[in-house]
């Protein structure tokens, strides 16, 4: 008896005693990068989660890139140029671009890409992007031309998008088992659940790039388990730290918090067309007993700032002028009552099971809009009940949207009356809105789109859609030992420059 | 013995036939649509409709079903509607990392839980008795979850001893693969031990007072003959029962355990699977853990008829 | 889960015979054979003084539930307010447990969420009642086919672990917590109906239900009106336990996000919403871990209690000794 005691003893103590051995070193130029969802797709064009994008932008290039600074660059694309009535465009290729298999980039591999992501068959979601596509021909093997069916300033800031990535032509049917693209690093291997290996891509158009040796991409879950392997030294990239985590960090001598301001926005969706939000005065009344200060505290932990519409604070066309005013609940009594709520109602708001920030703040929401009599029941839904149920017929919702590579792609989809966004979200309809939005499309000066999204602004503010809480920082958290990594606005990693310290 | 083991068999294969038709019935009453959560929320109709016919969700229900059966029966668990991937070689994976999890903290359980047990039985009534009985009691009165972040809570972020992420392949080095089965093993054993030690307990004290350890001690064997040899060997007999039924709620934990330590096991998969509407997935993977899980009985069955010839073949008790 | 009662799976013909009262916390055997004849035991006995264990479990179930009923009324701050200069706060004379991430006050979230565990376990284990008692009887007293077809029935549902079964009903739902109650009852019909059963296997052969037979009496009035109060006492023990393994399997399945829905203050919810801050703030999430101990304690000590008092055979084999 007693040596079975012993021997569990000693058995517990070597075990606890493992703990105390360090991590082994991978082959030196490994980055390890934890996020939070597996991936579901490795196909560019269906991609839809945060945590895909980051594939995607490792292993493919666009035809235009957006760099940290918002601006658009040309990637696969050397040069763009338009008609000047802004319905043809032309692009020319970069020569000698190779893809992962060896083949040199051709204007054949643009055009299958965007014909597949046009294609309903495809059932991308970057294909209501494209709808002024009206043809896209390859003139000869560096140039390709589009002509659109409507003039479009900002044709060529589309293509730095996601979804938009340029395929192989002649891998298009293996794409979701073995992709390949023209990126700084190759595919290698995908575990789903647990892994993602990418390599070095040593043909990388952009000399110098990569650094790294090899990528490697883990999926965990738990966000404390993210942050414990960060500290450990296991991950060396957390990518979307939790925002309670940044607190945590400050103090770590091993660990930096690198965090960007986005214009990547939550907010409380609307159904514009039921009652009761179809009244103007009902939706002003709500979004009178908000305090949206609090709610990046509670939501977001202060990770962010509050904001009238996708456009975030840091930009130049921030409509500085309309104020984003603390909570008002007498007058949003007395506009209930106008609209023939004198005792407030009750409602039910659904939010997405997954994503702790966006419950906390339905959460509060719930709490504030009590004060005026509004009350809320709050439902949690699973991400695929959401899609059937919830979006586009809902009262209200939570929900919350990445940064766009335009503020017309962050603007006109969602607010404009024929907006393939605004049709499942919050059916919203302005002329008002329309006729600016319309505008914008159409000029290339920029003071005039200056003034054009300013007003924009103000219009939602008072016709109040939904109410958009506020742009959420990109945080990201990043051990000492990785060089030149900044987090950029668009939630991708951008990792050709980075290097491992030894 | 043989026959009885093919009638088992058989009984089993019913089990699961059964199983397979009532996870097929209940999840195909999901309100919501895998095609949605693949295209998007905001998906055109029509793209819908396109996917949904692509993947075969518009027949009738036992039409779905019998098709799903019949590849089952041929080994080809399907596809994943979620990863475009096969399940087969998905799960197994899965399971064998469960597996080890689920082994490791079985063995442990029913060495310390016997061992613990049989401690508690000769000190009797003794402090390091009530000791046993309250440290292991608490064990089970705790939903597993709030145990798994005490562990975090103590042995990651307070002591710094164990990573609280839970799974290194074998690849990256042997020591840091059982580094990282320490926490949730732990759990597991600790949310476990107490339903083995106290039967342990309670039959050796029962074995330890009867006629026939009277006997063996007044023949003057030595004490420890006694107890190993005669006493336990008998007491043992419940525990074996309990250690099968112990599997199976040892399965039900990984659920809760692998979700809260991020190990990809089988539990991790049928959480994400449910999240997500992965019927094939979810389907597949209850089916597995029905069959294990029956294995499993059939096993202690066998264990036990083993250990007592008596009751070997005695099917009238009922 | 913790499902923690030795029920016998499929085949278990070997090994139930053996599964003699062993005694453990939470087992309960398949066969208590002195089913009648304790309830008889139980009236021709002299009444004996609470053991200090059915009093110990009396006292702390007692104190709980009755601070659950009146939570309303005694909680010091709201449940549900969100402050957000509260946020947070370590334990002090404010706030006892002190506060949660939206500024709560956790001690009175604990008291509103008692109820909902009460309720969980109790609402539940009545429907695993409602249902599985029937089955027991007509499988104990029929027998033949009857019994075989509803026994394979619970075989199947038993297959599979309770967790797992309670998440496929509730995947196929939105979520709320009066679906976890029904799903946490469905899959705690088998075990009740194979008590039941049992029960009524060696009520069935008692000379007092062979003399309500002679006298003609059918068999729904025999199974309600002989054989149910009889078998009352072993249910009853085994109730409470399975309102234990209620509450349990329960917050696991909120903890999992398929029960409650926020802002309830749902004891395995709330343990899920602290994870995130269990290491600068672990009082959110230990308060509830301890008071749901606190009460599965208090039931088993109940349960144990009862079982000391309706069977004195069982006496040797509790924990005492």
């Amino acid at each position: 008896m007693k040596r079975l005691m012993a021997a569990i003893g000693l058995s517990l103590g070597l075990g606890l005693g493992l703990a105390t051995i360090p991590q082994s070193a991978s082959a030196q130029g490994t980055l390890r990068v934890a996020v939070g969802t597996t991936l579901n797709q490795l196909d560019p064009a269906l991609t839809t989660l945060g945590d895909e994008y980051v594939y995607v932008h490792l292993v493919f290039n666009g035809l235009s890139r957006i760099d940290h600074d918002l601006n658009v660059h040309p990637d696969l694309a050397e040069s763009w140029s338009a008609s000047s009535d802004l319905m043809t465009w032309t692009f020319k290729l970069r020569k000698g671009v190779k893809f992962h298999h060896g083949r040199e980039l051709d204007s054949g591999d643009v055009v299958a890409t965007v014909r597949r992501i046009l294609d309903p068959a495809t059932g991308s979601r970057a294909r209501s992007n494209l709808t002024m596509i009206k043809d896209v021909e390859a003139v000869d093997p560096l140039t390709v031309r589009f002509t659109l069916s409507l003039p479009y300033a900002g044709f060529a800031d589309i293509f730095g998008d996601r979804q938009m990535r340029i395929l192989a032509r002649d891998r298009l049917d293996t794409v979701s088992r073995q992709p390949v693209g023209t990126g700084p690093f190759m595919f290698k291997s995908w575990a789903p659940g647990d892994r993602m290996e990418l390599v070095k891509n040593p043909d990388y158009f952009e000399n110098g790039q990569p650094k790294l040796d090899a990528v490697t991409i883990r999926i965990i879950p738990e966000s404390a388990a993210r942050l414990a392997a960060l500290d450990s030294g296991a991950i060396h990239i957390v990518w979307n730290l939790a925002y309670e985590a940044v607190e945590k960090l400050k103090t770590s001598k091993s660990v930096r918090v690198d965090s960007v301001p986005t214009a990547t926005w939550d907010g409380l969706i609307l159904h514009n067309g039921r009652p009761p939000f179809n009244d103007v005065r009902v939706r002003r009344a709500l979004a009178m007993t908000i305090d949206k200060t609090a709610l990046v505290e509670l939501a977001i932990f202060g990770q962010g700032s509050p904001t009238l519409s996708p456009i975030p604070r840091s930009h130049p066309y921030f409509n500085k002028s309309v104020p984003i005013k603390g909570p008002d609940i007498a007058g949003a009594k007395k506009l209930l009552a106008e609209a023939g709520f004198p005792n407030g109602f009750d409602i039910t708001m659904q939010v997405p099971q997954e994503r702790e920030q966006r419950v906390r703040l339905g959460v509060a929401i719930r709490d504030m809009a009590r004060a005026a009599g509004i009350r809320i029941s709050v439902e949690r839904v699973p991400f695929a009940s959401y899609a059937a149920n919830v979006a586009g017929k809902a009262q209200m919702y939570i929900d919350g949207y990445f940064a766009r590579p335009t503020l017309d792609t962050a603007l006109y989809p969602f607010f404009h009356s024929e907006g393939s966004w605004n049709k499942q979200l919050w059916l919203y309809s302005d002329k008002r809105a329309d006729d600016l939005l319309e505008r914008a499309r159409k000029t290339n000066d920029d003071a005039q789109r200056k003034a054009l999204f300013t007003e924009v602004q103000a219009v939602l503010a008072d016709t109040v859609p939904g109410i958009i809480a506020y742009n959420a920082a990109h945080v990201n958290g990043v051990r000492n030992e990785v060089r030149d990594f900044k987090s950029t606005p668009m939630q991708w990693l951008e990792l050709k420059n980075v290097s491992l310290a030894r | 013995m043989a026959l009885y083991i093919l009638r088992r068999l058989l009984s089993v294969a019913l089990v699961l036939v059964a199983v397979s038709i009532l996870v097929f019935a209940v999840t195909s009453i999901l309100p919501a649509n895998v095609a949605y959560l693949i295209l998007g929320q905001f998906a055109d109709p029509a793209q819908v409709k396109i996917l949904e016919a692509k993947l075969g969700l518009n027949d009738p229900i036992w039409q779905q079903y019998l098709r799903w059966a019949w590849a089952v029966v041929q080994g080809n668990l399907g596809e994943s509607m979620l990863m475009n991937r096969p399940i087969a070689p998905l799960l197994f994976e899965a399971i064998s990392r469960s597996l080890v999890l689920a082994s490791v903290s079985f063995v442990l359980i029913a060495v310390i839980g016997i061992g613990l047990g049989v401690a508690a039985a000769l000190r009797h009534g003794r402090p390091l008795d009530h000791g046993v009985s309250v440290g292991t009691y608490l064990g089970i009165a705790v939903p597993e979850f709030f145990w798994a972040i005490v562990v975090i809570l103590v042995f990651a972020s307070w002591l710094g001893w164990l990573p609280s992420s839970g799974y290194e392949p074998l690849a990256t080095g042997f020591w840091i693969w059982l580094q990282h089965l320490v926490a949730p093993t732990i759990t597991l054993v600790f949310a476990h031990l107490a339903h083995v030690s106290r039967l342990t307990r309670s039959s050796m004290i029962e074995v330890l007072q009867s006629p026939y350890v009277t006997a063996a001690r007044a023949k003057g064997l030595p004490e420890r003959i006694v107890v190993m040899r005669h006493a336990l060997r008998n007491a043992l007999l419940p525990t074996i029962t309990v250690l099968a039924l112990d599997f199976g709620r040892l399965m039900g934990g990984i659920v809760v355990i692998e979700t809260v330590f991020a190990y990809p096991g089988l539990g991790r998969l049928i959480v994400f699977s449910i999240q997500n509407r992965d019927l094939p997935t979810l389907q597949a993977s209850i089916l597995v853990v029905a069959a294990i899980y029956a294995i499993a009985n059939l096993l202690a069955d066998l264990a036990y008829a083993w250990l007592n010839p008596r009751i070997r073949y005695d099917r009238s008790i009922a | 889960m913790t499902d923690r009662s030795p029920e016998p799976g499929q085949g278990n013909a070997l090994r139930s015979a053996a599964v003699a009262s062993p005694g453990a916390v939470g087992s309960v055997p398949d066969a208590p054979a002195p089913g009648a004849t304790a309830s008889a035991a139980f009236e021709r006995a002299p009444r004996k003084p609470m053991s200090a264990q059915l009093k110990a479990g009396l006292l702390i179930t007692g104190v709980i539930v009755l601070l659950g009923l009146l939570a309303p009324w005694i909680s010091p701050h709201p449940w549900d307010t969100i402050s957000i200069k509260t946020r947070f706060l370590p334990p002090s004379t404010t706030y006892w447990l002190g506060t949660d991430d939206y500024g709560r006050d956790v001690f009175s979230r604990l008291l509103m969420g008692t109820r909902l565990s009460l309720a969980m376990g109790i609402s539940a284990t009545l429907i695993s009642l409602a249902i599985g008692v029937p089955i027991g009887l007509a499988a104990g007293y029929f027998r033949g086919r009857t019994d075989e077809l509803l026994m394979r029935g619970a075989d199947v549902l038993m297959a599979v672990p309770p967790i797992m079964l309670g998440l496929l009903v509730l995947a196929v739902t939105p979520p709320a917590i009066w679906k976890t109650a029904v799903a946490v009852g469905l899959v705690y019909v088998p075990p009740i109906a194979r008590v039941t059963r049992s029960v009524t296997l060696s009520l069935a052969t008692e000379d007092f239900i062979q003399a309500a037979r002679a006298r003609a009496e059918g068999p729904a009035w025999i199974l309600f009106r002989e054989i149910l109060p009889n078998a009352w006492p072993a249910l009853i023990v085994e109730a409470s336990l399975r309102v234990t393994y209620a509450i349990l399997l329960g917050s696991a399945l909120s903890f999992l996000g398929l029960g409650a829905q926020p802002p309830s203050s749902d004891w395995g919810l709330m343990i899920a919403e602290a994870r995130a801050f269990i290491d600068t703030a672990p009082w959110i999430a230990l308060s509830p871990g301890i008071a749901m101990c606190l009460l599965v304690v208090g039931i088993n000590l109940i349960g144990d209690g009862a079982r000391e008092r309706l069977d004195p055979r069982l006496k040797t084999r509790t924990a005492k000794g």
